[in-house]
């Protein structure tokens, strides 16, 4: 219940900074490339909420700082980096793969993909080498 | 009287402990007899609890805490499950109904079997009903009694929660009785066909609610919260998620051990894993280890209870399954590239994916107790998630193609030229003529693959369009699942890419301009309800021609001291226009109301898409009719 209140009254707060339609970008390559950015930078007041969506006023700081950094040319990596080192690696909806743990979350399903195919491929090739003659019998109901 | 309920609970715990110590030691009958005496002995204790809560009886704290006198009906019923304790009480009734209706319809002439079935399901009874009674009871009374409850929290009082909570416990503890089964055909080592036909039928029990489940979950965000979408990958939409990934892998897995006999270690390993992941989705959510709007009623001592649970279920489901697994027998032999060997690869991916969803959910915790506070959002699940499944369903329609034990590959060039083609069509007509992005274009390319492969193969399977309705029951069950998969995509892909959303500042009277909507203002008023006062915005929106009338709302439940958003949406046959009143601002000394509006194309696409997949499993479920011999 406390966490919900919380969670209502920082939406409430979101709600009350008014300014959301800031100045886009000229460029609208620029522009797009800073909206896809705001997706995926996580607003610091909100509940699990992207800075996209997002109607706080450190939202609104955040955006306009998004623009600028990307209207003076900066690269994505440039502004994730910038967001992380002030705000804390918690601002980024997309994790960095940097170090041993970065490895592990973007690493892992993949990793297991091809441990998965290899066993299914390990075991596929055990009932083949038994089965020299197969009749494939058409699906019937399934 | 509910006293009465709570004598009735501990008849219910005894009798499933009668239920399981009979049951393993393989008294059909009586097990069957103990687990619907257990049923209906807790049908007659749930139906206390409701009665209080419909008669507002706050004598009993667990109504003092979650209901309040002016609520309508609906929502004192619901009510009984929307709080921690009653929603563990209907864990314990469901968990108890499908050992009851697995006393009644169980079909596979073996007595033992049967009974160990049951015995497992009623040790997994006595658990939940321990549980219930020891940790988290909702039968305590209060003296004195206080004269009105504390209400039910309000963004929980709407249609379509009352049904989620239910239908997903539907599905959540239909693989309990799943689980019993692999247990007990694991015990005597015979998984084999005549045990995969009963599973199945039971895996789809489970799955069919547990996707509208979702569907209804979903559906409740989307038009709620307010905020425009409809998946937010919050921990807890994950954990409904990570069940239905592996039931879905579980369907397609224990079709190639009825009909095959193959796969049987692998089906037994999933049956169990289908109800371990429910478990643990209950664990996360219950325990406040993830905080998430339904982390209501968190206790780490109770996450301790469950976890426990967990941890037990786990070892005796996965160490009978070590000592079993290499007896059981394989079945026909098969090729690399065939039905078994397609299915294969399905399982593998569903089961990845999910495993992807749990670190992704898991990571945020993990990393905080390494001392980092790290977010996990839409962004990872998007580059690892989507591209795995995007990826499996490509090749779905040409897999769906393939006969058991050896595929026919002399078509399959011409599978390539088709897929080649449409993408092409897909890329030419997205970047050239839509101005979509290149994924987008992509995206849509596999949905029509899909629906174009689902309909397709139903066709060749008939030999003529006329035969088509005469196709088996299942037939039409897996082509509704899979074109339900092609909607759904299509839904998703353009309603992800091509959203549109703004935020407008309106005094009464004033307008704006949003995807080519005109949106007018016409006033704010304030209104009350039975449990709420609210401010309704008048709104007009146009659009050429089209005019519709929206009133966006926003509620007070003074009860709760919690403000709701009562969102505004408007069908238009292409896609939701959806409006959600904020706050009111004072500009200059006029006032003004801000509105966050989203044009959310082709987004029913997306439901409909889930509940075809859900009645597709419905359609397999059904009996089907004995061919004369």
């Amino acid at each position: 219940m406390i966490l919900l209140r919380g969670m209502f009254l920082s939406i409430a707060a979101c709600a009350l900074a008014l300014t959301c339609m800031a100045q886009a970008l000229e460029d609208p390559a620029e522009e797009a490339r800073a909206q896809a950015l705001m997706r995926e930078l996580r607003c610091v007041a909100c509940e699990n909420e992207p800075i996209s969506q997002s109607s706080a006023s450190i939202a609104e700081d955040m955006r306009a700082r998004v623009r600028t950094m990307v209207g003076e040319g900066a690269s994505d990596d440039e502004v994730r980096d910038w967001f992380e080192s002030r705000y804390g690696e918690f601002v980024l909806f997309r994790p960095t793969g940097k170090g041993l743990s970065g490895l592990l979350l973007w690493g892992a399903p993949f990793g297991l993909l091809i441990v998965g195919g290899l066993i299914a491929f390990g075991v596929a090739r055990r009932r083949q080498a038994g089965a020299s003659e197969v009749e494939p019998v058409a699906p019937e109901d399934v | 009287m509910i006293e009465l309920g709570h004598l009735a609970a501990f008849l219910a715990l005894a009798a499933s402990l009668a239920q399981g110590v009979l049951g393993l030691m393989g008294a059909r009958a009586l097990a069957g007899r103990a687990a619907l005496v257990a049923f209906g002995v807790m049908s007659l204790s749930f139906l206390t609890l409701v009665v209080a809560f419909a008669r507002s009886d706050f004598s009993l704290a667990l109504v003092a805490n979650n209901s309040h006198t002016l609520k309508p009906m609906l929502y004192k019923i619901a009510g009984t499950w929307g709080n921690h304790e009653g929603s563990m009480a209907l864990w314990c009734l469901v968990t108890l109904g499908f050992g009851g209706a697995g006393a009644l319809w169980m079909r596979t002439g073996r007595d033992v079997f049967e009974a160990r079935t049951l015995g497992v399901q009623g040790w997994l009874a006595t658990g939940a009903l321990s549980y219930l009674l020891f940790a988290s009871s909702p039968y305590l009374r209060l003296d004195p009694a206080p004269l009105q409850g504390a209400g039910l929290n309000p963004i929980l009082q709407d249609p379509a929660l009352a049904f989620h909570p239910p239908m997903l416990y539907l599905g959540y503890v239909g693989f309990s009785f799943v689980f019993a089964l692999a247990a007990a055909g694991l015990m005597e080592a015979r998984i084999d066909r005549v045990w995969a036909r009963e599973a199945r039928r039971w895996a789809l029990a489970a799955f069919v609610p547990l996707t509208i489940g979702i569907a209804l979950g979903s559906y409740w965000a989307y038009y709620e919260l307010g905020w425009g979408g409809w998946w937010f990958w919050d921990p807890v939409e994950n954990a409904s998620l990570m069940p239905w990934l592996i039931g879905a892998a579980l369907l397609h897995s224990v079709a190639v051990t009825e009909k095959r006999g193959n796969f049987a270690a692998w089906t037994a390993l999933l049956a169990v894993l289908a109800f371990l992941f429910s478990v643990m989705g209950a664990f996360l959510v219950r325990s406040g280890v993830l905080t998430s709007v339904h982390a209501f009623a968190v206790d780490p001592k109770r996450g301790m209870v469950l976890l426990t649970g967990l941890v037990v279920y786990g070892t005796f489901a996965l160490g009978l399954f070590a000592l079993r697994a290499p007896k059981l027998e394989g079945g026909k032999p098969w090729q690399m590239l065939s039905r078994e060997g397609a299915l294969a690869v399905n399982n593998v991916v569903l089961v990845v994916a999910a495993l992807t969803v749990l670190l992704g959910t898991l990571f945020p915790l993990m990393a905080e107790a390494a001392g980092r506070t790290i977010s996990v959002g839409e962004p990872y699940f998007r580059l690892t998630f989507v591209p795995m499944l995007a990826a499996l369903l490509a090749i779905l329609p040409v897999v769906q193609v393939w006969s058991w034990g050896k595929a026919d590959l002399s078509m399959l060039w011409k599978w390539a030229a088709g897929g080649v083609a449409l993408v092409a069509v897909f890329l030419a007509l997205g970047v050239g003529l839509w101005d979509i992005p290149l994924g987008a274009a992509f995206g849509l390319a596999l949905g029509v693959w899909l629906l174009f492969g689902s309909v397709g193969e139903l066709r060749r399977r008939a030999v003529t369009w006329g035969r088509v309705f005469r196709m088996p029951l299942r037939v039409w069950g897996m082509t509704l699942a899979h074109i339900g998969l092609g909607v759904f995509v299509i839904g998703a892909v353009v309603e992800t890419t091509q959203r549109y959303e703004a935020t407008l500042a309106l005094p009464a009277g004033g307008s704006g301009t949003v995807a080519g909507w005109n949106i007018t203002l016409k006033d704010v008023h304030a209104i009350e309800g039975p449990n709420w006062y609210a401010d309704k915005a008048d709104i007009t929106a146009r659009r050429g021609s089209a005019k519709a009338e929206m009133a966006p709302t926003k509620r007070y439940y003074p009860a709760a001291r919690m403000p709701t958003t009562e969102t505004a949406i408007h069908k238009t046959g292409t896609g939701d226009l959806y409006v959600a009143l904020g706050d009111r601002r004072d500009v200059d000394g006029e006032t003004r109301w801000v509105f966050r509006v989203y044009f959310n194309p082709l987004i029913d696409f997306v439901y409909l898409g889930v509940l075809l997949m859900g009645l597709g499993a419905f359609f397999s479920l059904l009996p089907v009719r004995r061919k004369p011999a």
